[in-house]
């Protein structure tokens, strides 16, 4: 029997939440960075943004995705970074943003 | 199907292109300058305590010329072209020319200025103009190398910025060496305001831009921050370049209303800047931090600094009284952007230290908790160095305007003690987690699993 299709979708969801931006000690699904994660052609596609184009450290984030993802799952991943739409604070999460007392 | 795929970022103002870490040198670069930087602020420190007996009276003196280079080559500027190998390769989406060549600079510069601060203190002239051609033999080796990311186009007010800082950077230097060899053969004599406009097209249009133009890059992140529209700092990228090539001829010639002019549209650039500065802070999702009190207080120096120019432009007052405040109006410039090196130097030093510790494996910090930039200094030691950093410099700035020597000693000491702190804060931090990282739970140390 096949596993549910949001299973090996929702274990990337869990493993992302993994990866942390070390600036703003927020994960990058509840930053809102994640705009997808879908199975495609036996594998896992992550669409994601940044921050802040340009930024170091946000572009060090999708690279971090992809090594978490290669060591959690069995299947073949690829983290596609994109900028439609851009990203804005008002992606954040809101129960962590309060946590981090961020401003709405 | 293993991969990062990136797709050109939008609009002519962002920047993107492959993940920084193809891009950005390797960390050993802008640390070895930082560290330099670290070093000349403590020397600085420690040389406006030995200095401070006659400072304010006598401000061309060998010593006190000696004491003012540590703190504009030895800590600015050194902290500067760190932050310019580190940031024009990120601005500009493309690598440094050579990491080799900007090894070659920090080899050649950093004892060049050593070398010129002790032939200026020791009144050896030959000295002096030797080490002035290494120095600026450094700087034209750093734009070479900087051309390269800088030659990029469409990247928007950061990148512009950087071009004219390290075109500026470069004259500074070509003045610098000029004037050392002025100093050994006696073309001509080196009048206050020849030395004032040295002083302005280093502090103004080499350092000052740099750090207006890289602030344009740093603050959305920092501050979390996208203010709507265009930010006014994309005029302050123009407008401070265009006033420094007006008012240094105005000082050199000198010009009094070229001058003026050109203190006008500085002022008004440094006003954009400023106005930058609220509008990310307006618009700041992120709650004030450590950082945002170093960039307020240096804020306030540069407030401080176009206020004793003016005065020292405009005013009707004494010979003495106008060298006081043109004198006070340099420091209170070093004040600015010294407190802009310390404050961003605990953000990018933890973040190089944080990927140099991801590289070597080390993803969490010694309690399990994943590793952020915080981890990596302590915040109290930081703290201190703010109110070291500012407390010094408001204490030069005012031992300048009081002629104090007890002032003087006051901020030297101030200063010296930050950058021994500082830099021993920002350089164990990463020390310290990866030492943990790699002890196991009991017995002796482990590096890459093996035990020792």
């Amino acid at each position: 029997m096949n596993p549910p299709a949001s299973g090996p979708v929702e274990h990337a969801r869990n493993v992302l939440h993994q990866v942390v931006d070390p600036e703003l000690g927020l994960d990058i699904v509840d930053l809102g960075l994640v705009y997808a994660i879908r199975p495609e052609a036996g594998g896992i596609v992550v669409e994601m943004t940044l921050t802040t184009p340009g930024c170091p450290v946000s572009e060090s984030l999708p690279a971090e995705a992809l090594a978490a993802l290669q060591e959690a799952l069995d299947v073949p991943v690829s983290v596609e970074v994109v900028w439609q739409p851009p990203w804005t604070p008002d992606r954040i999460d809101p129960v962590a943003a309060t946590a981090l007392g961020l401003r709405r | 199907m293993s991969a990062v795929s990136v797709s050109p970022p939008p609009g002519p103002a962002a920047v993107g292109g492959l993940p920084a870490t193809s891009v950005a040198p390797p960390p050993t670069v802008p640390l070895t300058f930082l560290g330099v930087a670290g070093i000349g602020l403590t020397a600085f420190g420690v040389a406006a305590v030995a200095v401070a007996g006659h400072a304010a009276v006598a401000p061309t003196a060998p010593t006190v010329v000696a004491t003012v280079h540590l703190a504009m080559l030895g800590f600015l500027a050194s902290a500067v072209l760190g932050a310019l190998h580190q940031f024009c390769p990120v601005v500009g989406g493309r690598p440094l020319r050579s990491v080799g060549a900007a090894r070659l600079t920090a080899v050649v510069w950093a004892p060049a200025v050593a070398a010129l601060v002790a032939g200026f203190a020791s009144g050896h002239p030959g000295v002096v103009s030797t080490a002035g051609v290494c120095a600026f033999s450094a700087l034209v080796l750093a734009a070479w190398n900087l051309s390269g990311p800088l030659s990029t186009r469409g990247r928007g007010a950061p990148l512009t910025g950087l071009r004219w800082a390290v075109g500026l950077l470069v004259a500074t230097g070509a003045f610098g060496a000029v004037y050392a060899f002025d100093r050994h053969t006696g073309w001509f004599v080196l009048q206050p305001h020849r030395v004032l406009a040295h002083a302005h097209l280093g502090l103004l249009g080499a350092l000052g831009l740099t750090y207006i133009a890289v602030a344009e890059k740093l603050w959305p992140m920092f501050l979390l921050a996208h203010p709507p529209g265009r930010s006014p700092g994309d005029g302050a990228v123009r407008l401070v370049p265009a006033g420094v090539v007006l008012l240094v001829p105005g000082l050199l010639l000198p010009v009094r209303g070229l001058a003026i002019a050109g203190g006008g549209v500085v002022a008004a650039g440094l006003a954009a800047h400023l106005a930058s500065l609220a509008a990310f802070l307006r618009h700041r999702r992120r709650r004030l931090e450590l950082l945002h009190a170093f960039v307020l207080a240096g804020a306030v120096f540069l407030v401080g600094a176009a206020g004793l120019g003016a005065a020292a432009g405009l005013a009707p007052v004494s010979t003495l009284w106008r060298a006081r405040l043109v004198s006070a109006e340099v420091i209170a410039l070093a004040g600015w952007l010294g407190l802009a090196v310390v404050g961003h130097a605990h953000k990018i030093v933890p973040f190089i230290g944080y990927t140099a510790l991801r590289a070597r494996g080390v993803s969490r910090h010694p309690d399990g908790a994943p590793l952020l930039f915080g981890h990596l200094y302590d915040a109290r030691l930081a703290r201190a160095a703010l109110a070291g950093t500012a407390g010094g410099f408001g204490a030069l700035v005012a031992g300048i305007l009081a002629a104090s020597s007890a002032l003087l000693g006051v901020g030297g000491v101030a200063l010296a003690a930050t950058g021994v702190v500082a830099t021993a804060n920002l350089a164990l931090g990463p020390v310290a987690v990866l030492r943990s990282a790699h002890r196991p739970p009991s017995g002796g140390p482990v590096i890459e699993g093996v035990p020792l």
